[in-house]
């Protein structure tokens, strides 16, 4: 299966998030690696998606589970050689695959050689590779990102005898990108796997590249001149790669990252997400609706990245006080499954295993505007395990059986490099990958027919959006429309069986087709169109005018 | 099949109109119904609207919440400004941001006011909805805060109570008719000491509302006039639990004299038929208690207002001669007699006294349980006789302060207790 030739794949496509060392293990030392991967590329051909994005695999002390980086042109041997990626690549691309890798720009690790070398003098060549200072009292303005485990932005060095800048942990220093030598290098490192076929990057952190004094060292125009600078070199030298912003922002905040669709192709709506989880348990569009209100318009070749889920905390950062502690007591009452400013868990727990939800919410992600992503193990409501430290509980191994280690290693189970959830609900025994393929009506074989269904039309990943607003606000409905195409989407928020009528008087004359079952509702008349759902159900109607 | 209680019900449901009940159906469940009967008021109810909405806000922000507002045909946009605030317009003053959809309804009933039919589509709307816990808003007020949202509706949502009513900081003047009848007896009857019983602010629970909707004070007429004090004494008969809130200052609405006889009608009326059906729990009763209050049970103002002492007595006098003969059929000799003699009295030598005034009350109860005339003549006929004994009260406490009329108030509730056995005794009487 050819890859898809277009500049705009990413608009069409629905990405897969995984990481390596969680996936398969095709060696039985414990830890998933490319090879599994890839032998499991079949499986992820089948579900339907056509991206995958790899988390970090790089050489790394593993402290923040691979972000924080040593090496950045090879690979970490727990998971393979070069060549095992290369081999992985390929099997992607062959089957119609592409693969997005993680690109940590902001930081290293602590034990990266350049830090290594930055520290050792105050006169080492690299030492203005990271940003030093001899007091930490500058950029005063700053936020902490993980409050709860560091104090401050700046660390002290006994080494050098110094205070080195960090946004994140303090074993990872941040690059100093006012130094010319640091982007030229970090462009290195990117064109190092965009010539060996990568064909997209997530940037991690983007918003921190820069510090000013007197300013929150986020976003600024600095930031965005490097990032600028790296977009067009991707372009002149790698035309169709792909640039995914990692920016906890608001979305007014977010914009300036698509320029003038210069900058980046795609970023995440982080604002969204937590309004999705809100709008449902308030059994109310208002949260959805009002965000997405306050979404800029973005460049036509530019393009939102949805998701429900993923290896980090349910971000809680982009919420009012009175929504963040709203969502904390009717998501996380229990105190340990809070983070940072977060949720540490996933996505079927969240929803209390209620397929029904799962499958709205599953619904909603695909047919708002954007790319999808799906976290692996979600497609099949893989469960967490709160007890284990950091966000380590929502990395556990994918279950793929009931047998030894879930399929996932043939290692002794006290090698894994995680334990595997065991609970009745969601142990490997109850949800795993085996079953589900047997069952027609299981949530894998639900996610593979959604799947489908989005990908049979470009509507979803590249039309418009119109609101509808019926009086009844449990009910979200939108109209996504591109050229003659227009898909109607009606989603019922509401645990209870709901009556909507909707305005579609835009569109009298049309039949409306379901897109699942493919049967035909009545024709849209002069009269508000009366529709009745179920509990949390939700339709994708196509509007023909046969 | 459905019952048969099912099947009544249903068709009792039937008075909302289908445009209502489409817009119902599409707010769902709530938590939190606020009702808020209107008729051309304009001027005052975009305040009220804003004070409701940020009460919620403030107080009840992940609660599902929505606005009922029958209206009785206004002609002055009421309806409109009702629809028309939205919580946007809040957010510069309050800085108060809606986790969900407030929803607000308004909903036309006739082309003229009643009472009955607003709290009527206000309870049916409540159960309808299930509506956890309810209040009703005056729409006349200017003094609504947000608080009173709170006050209202919190003994209800953590504390269990099925209905609340308000205390409120008054002029010493204000509310006569509460102060002077309808508080002193119910109390003596009933054994409650509820100060406002008989008020537009109020708040109950869901389920004694849905309880209520089901009470015949529909069908057989004392509801039609003055529902709030049919659900005040309901609540007494049926042992719900009941407390009151003090809310702040309410407004004085000037009334017209003419306005007597109706607010008779809404008050005493249903007082007194209540007397009927619930005689099993107010005859035995013989001393009152106190109920749960948040607050002072009231605060009295004490700005000089001007009152037209002589026209209070020529209504009293004139009443008291035009209807003779109908007194006749009512009080007994002995008390006509005292209410002639004093009608001839000057003005400065003029008194009403307390235990005269219990005794006519008493004597117009028991005539209204025996239907000795028309029901409504009675209740019309009480209106000068009123006006003399409101015309004592204001010469009594001309100059007193707030503690001078609080005893005189007391005064008089310990006059109706100590004298229901007289009430006892007409009421049983067979003359």
């Amino acid at each position: 299966m050819p890859l898809n030739q277009d500049v705009l794949w990413y608009k069409d496509a629905i990405i897969y998030q995984v990481h390596v060392r969680t996936f398969f293990d095709s060696n039985g030392d414990g830890i998933g690696d490319f090879p599994g991967l890839e032998q499991k590329l079949g499986y992820l051909q089948e579900l339907g998606i056509n991206a995958i994005w790899l988390m970090p695999f790089f050489p790394s002390p593993l402290r923040d589970d691979g972000y924080d980086i040593a090496e950045y042109t090879t690979v970490h041997s727990a998971y393979g050689t070069l060549d095992d990626f290369r081999k992985l690549l390929e099997s992607a691309h062959n089957r119609g695959i592409r693969v997005i890798i993680e690109m940590v720009l902001n930081h290293t690790s602590d034990q990266h050689p350049w830090f290594q070398e930055s520290r050792s003098s105050r006169h080492n060549p690299r030492r203005d590779w990271y940003v030093w200072s001899d007091t930490d009292e500058r950029y005063k303005g700053t936020r902490i990102i993980f409050l709860d485990t560091e104090k401050s932005n700046w660390a002290w060095d006994p080494i050098s005898k110094a205070y080195y800048w960090h946004r994140f942990f303090s074993h990872q220093p941040d690059l100093n990108y006012d130094n010319p030598a640091v982007r030229e290098q970090m462009w290195k490192v990117m064109s190092f796997w965009l010539e060996m076929g990568v064909d997209g990057f997530r940037l991690d952190a983007v918003p921190y590249l820069v510090e000013r004094e007197g300013t929150n060292c986020e976003n600024l125009p600095e930031t965005h001149e490097v990032l600028k600078d790296l977009r067009r070199r991707l372009d002149e030298q790698f035309p169709g790669r792909m640039l995914l912003a990692e920016a906890n922002q608001w979305p007014a905040d977010l914009r300036p990252y698509f320029a003038d669709g210069n900058e980046f192709h795609m970023a995440f709506h982080f604002p969204l997400m937590p309004r999705m989880f809100m709008g449902l348990k308030l059994e109310d569009r208002k949260p959805i609706t009002e965000i997405l209100q306050q979404t800029p318009e973005i460049p036509p070749s530019c393009q939102w990245s949805l998701f429900l889920r993923n290896h980090d905390e349910l971000t809680l950062e982009m919420v009012t006080d009175m929504e963040r502690d709203y969502m904390y007591d009717t998501y996380a009452e229990n105190k340990t499954m809070r983070l940072n400013l977060g949720i540490r868990r996933r996505l079927a727990p969240l929803l209390e295993n209620d397929r029904r939800r799962i499958e709205l919410m599953n619904g909603l992600l695909m047919s708002l505007p954007g790319t999808p992503i799906v976290y692996y193990g979600d497609e099949i409501g893989m469960g967490d395990n709160i007890n284990l430290g950091d966000r380590n509980g929502v990395r556990t191994p994918m279950q793929w059986s009931g047998g030894w280690n879930a399929g996932f290693s043939t290692a002794e189970p006290d090698r894994l490099y995680a334990p595997l959830i065991q609970n009745p609900v969601y142990g490997y025994p109850a949800v795993n990958v085996l079953s589900q393929l047997g069952s027609e009506h299981s949530l894998l074989r639900w996610m593979q027919r959604m799947i489908m269904v989005r990908a049979s039309t470009a509507v979803f990943g590249r039309g418009s959006i119109e609101f509808l607003r019926p009086a009844n606000h449990r009910i979200l409905a939108y109209v996504r429309r591109l050229g003659k195409e227009a898909v109607l989407a009606v989603n019922n928020l509401s645990g209870a069986a709901q009556a909507v009528e909707l305005d579609l008087k835009k569109y009298k004359g049309n039949i409306l087709i379901e897109m699942s079952g493919k049967n035909i509702f009545p024709r849209v008349g002069e009269q508000p169109y009366l529709l009745t759902l179920g509990p949390y159900q939700f339709f994708w109607f196509r509007l023909r005018r046969i | 099949m459905p019952s048969v209680r099912t099947e009544i019900k249903l068709a009792e449901e039937t008075f909302l109109t289908d445009d209502f009940l489409r817009q119902l159906i599409n707010v769902g469940e709530v938590d939190i119904l606020v009702g808020l009967p209107t008729h051309n008021n304009a001027k005052t109810i975009g305040a009220v609207v804003q004070s409701i909405q940020t009460g919620i806000l403030r107080w009840f922000p992940r609660d599902r919440a929505v606005i009922i507002n029958p209206d009785g045909g206004s002609r002055d946009g009421t309806r409109e400004l009702v629809t028309g605030i939205s919580i946007d317009d809040l957010r510069p003053v309050s800085n108060l941001h809606a986790l969900r959809t407030l929803h607000c309804i308004s909903t036309p009933y006739g082309s003229s006011p009643s009472s009955a039919v607003a709290l009527r589509t206000i309870l049916a709307a409540a159960e309808l909805l299930r509506a956890k816990a309810c209040i009703v808003m005056s729409p006349e007020s200017s003094h609504t805060e947000d608080a009173w949202i709170s006050k209202l509706l919190q003994p209800i949502r953590t504390d269990g109570f099925d209905l609340v009513t308000p205390t409120y900081r008054r002029h010493k003047f204000d509310g006569l008719l509460i102060t002077n009848l309808l508080y002193p007896m119910i109390r003596a009857l009933y054994g409650l000491r509820i100060r406002e019983p008989y008020t537009h602010e109020f708040g109950f629970s869901g389920r004694f509302g849905a309880e209520f909707l089901l009470n015949n004070v529909w069908d057989d007429g004392t509801g039609a006039s003055g529902p709030e004090l049919s659900l005040t004494l309901a609540a007494i008969t049926g042992r719900q639990r009941i407390c009151q809130s003090f809310l702040g200052q309410k407004d004085h609405i000037e009334r017209r004299s003419a306005d007597l006889v109706p607010a008779l009608r809404e008050t005493v009326g249903p007082m007194f038929s209540a007397l009927d059906s619930t005689f099993p729990a107010w005859g035995a009763v013989t001393a009152s208690q106190a109920i749960p209050t948040t607050g002072p049970d009231h605060e009295v103002l004490l700005d000089p207002v001007r009152v037209n002492r002589k026209r209070l007595r020529e209504m009293f006098s004139t009443g008291v001669a035009e209807l003779e003969g109908v007194f006749h059929s009512i009080l007994s000799p002995t008390t006509l007699a005292e209410l002639q003699r004093i009608a001839g009295l000057e003005e400065a030598e003029f008194h009403y006294s307390s235990e005269l005034w219990v005794r006519t009350v008493y004597e117009f109860a028991a005539s209204y349980h025996k239907s000795v005339i028309s029901r409504d003549h009675i209740i019309q006929a009480l209106a000068p006789l009123f006006r003399g004994r409101a015309l004592t009260f204001l010469m009594e406490n001309r100059n007193g302060s707030a503690a001078d009329v609080e005893n005189n108030i007391e005064g008089l509730c310990l006059e109706f207790e100590r004298l229901k056995p007289y009430l006892l005794q007409k009421w049983k009487s067979r003359e």
